[in-house]
């Protein structure tokens, strides 16, 4: 079982005898919301540094559309 | 319905982008940097505004929605997490209630379940992007354009999408905690921290006056005559932020996390080795603060749908029996002034309760009982239940000291179920008490930033433990 570990319970706590190989994302009070878990899927991977690099794209070309607007309209 | 509801996800999770899992543990400094860019990003999105929008100052119907879901107005983060914190929660209330079958022990069924969450979550945002531009909320759609239409819809599901992603980001191991808690304390941290240094000035008659409660008690000191004057002026001015605000908030904040270290712990020892004890901990707040953001997911739906129907048609009865909306004094937001809404929505301030002690408390009472329930359900919900925490137990060659394997369920039935209620109840009393002190930011909200913020630094310490000294941080 990967991490059906909730918020409020701290497994961490109680001590294993050995790191038996579960894999466990360090939980944020709320990060219950959404259940994502660390097997790959076959879905379109991407690189963290390209989630990055499109989000700062994404803002630069809002950026470039409201500078556009402010010439074309005035 | 019903059986294999997830293979209709099957042919879209080649299209599902999908963050890849860091192949080595992250360090610990590359996580705090890697949380301080998706931060940056978000906070830049939060005050870009949409490009095309024509006007945004109506009553906000939404008020009430944007503490739990981190969104701005009129900025690229108009909906901020709403399509993942919607999506993630209604297919978790699915799978929890059995409405779908998700056996989470198959790998294949947990890589659908979280391609169903990612998929709905764009399908949401779509919608509600296409919702929110085609009724006017930025302007009349004929006014506007179709194009710009268009480039709105795009603009928000971008945003969207891009909330998402970094989420998975920081989830997968990237960086520390999850994009949703993060996004929701640094939006209300941000907002208490502009109530308490605002440098705006708003001109209230009597000269202008700042708008941050620290500012203005030195401005006020510093130009007015009469200091008592001035500093009673600071303290209780009614208009504006004032020093009890931000007094209440510390307050609260510091109620908060003395109540966090509250806990009961059940001794355990191992039933493969002899000898080997520890402790199972079960917190005061076992479910967080999940009581408190379902209990105001709920209130604001139910807010958002009254106002809807006082606008269409304000002389219904059955309407008016639901809530009663009109602007407050200065300000054009509406809030309930009668009606079902008003019992749910706290009083003003601590004189407007004391004045209607019969709203006040119905509010507290509807509090408490929602947070309890809310909690008590979430632990089914989430796999907290006794049952999944004995299960746990079980697998890892546990048991409760002086119990055996079917007495430990019972053991756990009795503790767990209580602290969940009572821990909700406890949320909904100091989401209640921030309230009536006026605590800067909604009560709701404080108690968000505090549980998540005391959260981080558990992780902090836990990562820092892991690595060593806080050295690992500096260099």
């Amino acid at each position: 079982m990967a991490d059906v570990v909730p918020s409020g319970s701290p497994r961490g706590a109680v001590r294993r005898r050995t790191g038996n190989a579960t894999v466990s994302r360090s939980g944020g009070s709320s990060s219950t919301m959404m259940k994502l878990y660390t097997d790959d899927a076959q879905g379109l991977r991407v690189d963290p540094v390209v989630v990055i690099v499109l989000a700062l794209a994404f803002i630069g070309s809002v950026f470039i559309l409201h500078i556009y607007g402010k010439f074309t309209r005035g | 319905m019903g059986y294999r509801f997830l293979h209709l996800i099957k042919p879209f999770m080649g299209i599902l982008p999908e963050v890849i899992a860091p192949e080595r543990k992250v360090l610990f400094r590359h996580k705090v940097l890697w949380t301080a860019v998706t931060l940056c990003i978000f906070l830049v999105c939060s005050q870009i505004p949409l490009y095309g929008i024509m006007s945004s100052d109506s009553s906000d119907p939404l008020y009430w929605l944007r503490v739990i879901l981190a969104s701005n107005r009129g900025t690229l983060m108009e909906l901020g997490i709403t399509p993942i914190v919607t999506s993630g929660m209604i297919m978790q209330l699915l799978a929890g209630a059995n409405l779908i079958e998700v056996d989470f022990s198959l790998k294949e069924d947990r890589a659908l379940f979280s391609g169903a969450q990612k998929l709905f979550a764009m399908v949401f945002a779509f919608g509600q992007a296409t919702v929110s531009v085609m009724t006017g909320l930025y302007g009349n759609p004929s006014e506007i354009g179709a194009g710009v239409c268009l480039l709105l819809i795009i603009q928000l599901v971008v945003a969207g999408l891009i909330s998402m992603l970094l989420d998975e980001l920081l989830q997968k191991g990237y960086g520390l905690g999850s994009g949703i808690s993060l996004f929701i304390a640094t939006n209300i941290c941000e907002s208490i921290v502009w109530k308490a240094f605002s440098p705006t000035t708003v001109n209230t008659g009597r000269g202008p006056e700042f708008e941050g409660a620290i500012i203005a008690l030195f401005h006020l000191l510093i130009t007015r005559n009469d200091k008592t004057r001035a500093l009673k002026e600071a303290f209780y001015r009614t208009n504006l932020p004032n020093v009890m605000n931000l007094l209440a908030t510390v307050v609260v904040f510091a109620i908060v996390i003395y109540l966090q270290g509250f806990r009961v712990e059940l001794p355990v020892t191992s039933t493969r080795s002899r000898g080997q004890r520890g402790t199972y901990p079960v917190k005061l707040f076992y479910t967080s603060n999940m009581p408190i953001m379902l209990q105001s997911a709920l209130t604001s739906n139910i807010f958002l749908i009254s106002q809807m129907l006082y606008n269409r048609f304000p002389d219904n009865l059955l309407v008016r029996l639901l809530g009663v909306w009109t602007p407050h004094e200065g300000s054009n937001q509406n809030y309930a002034s009668g009606g079902l809404a008003y019992f749910m929505s706290p009083p003003h301030s601590i004189t407007d309760s004391l004045l209607d002690p019969i709203h006040t408390t119905i509010y507290i009472i509807f509090m408490l009982t929602a947070c309890a329930l809310f909690s008590k359900t979430w632990i089914e919900v989430s796999g907290s239940s006794p049952r999944d925490v004995a299960k746990q137990l079980k697998d890892q060659g546990m048991t409760l000291a002086g119990h055996r394997d079917t007495s430990t369920y019972k053991e756990l039935k009795r503790v767990i179920p209580t602290a969940a209620a009572f821990g909700g109840a406890t949320i909904g009393a100091l989401s209640v008490l921030a309230d009536l002190l006026g605590a800067l930011g909604s009560g709701t909200g404080i108690l968000l930033a505090v549980t998540i913020i005391y959260s981080y630094f558990e992780m902090f310490v836990k990562e820092q433990a892991a690595e060593g000294g806080i050295d690992a941080l500096l260099f």
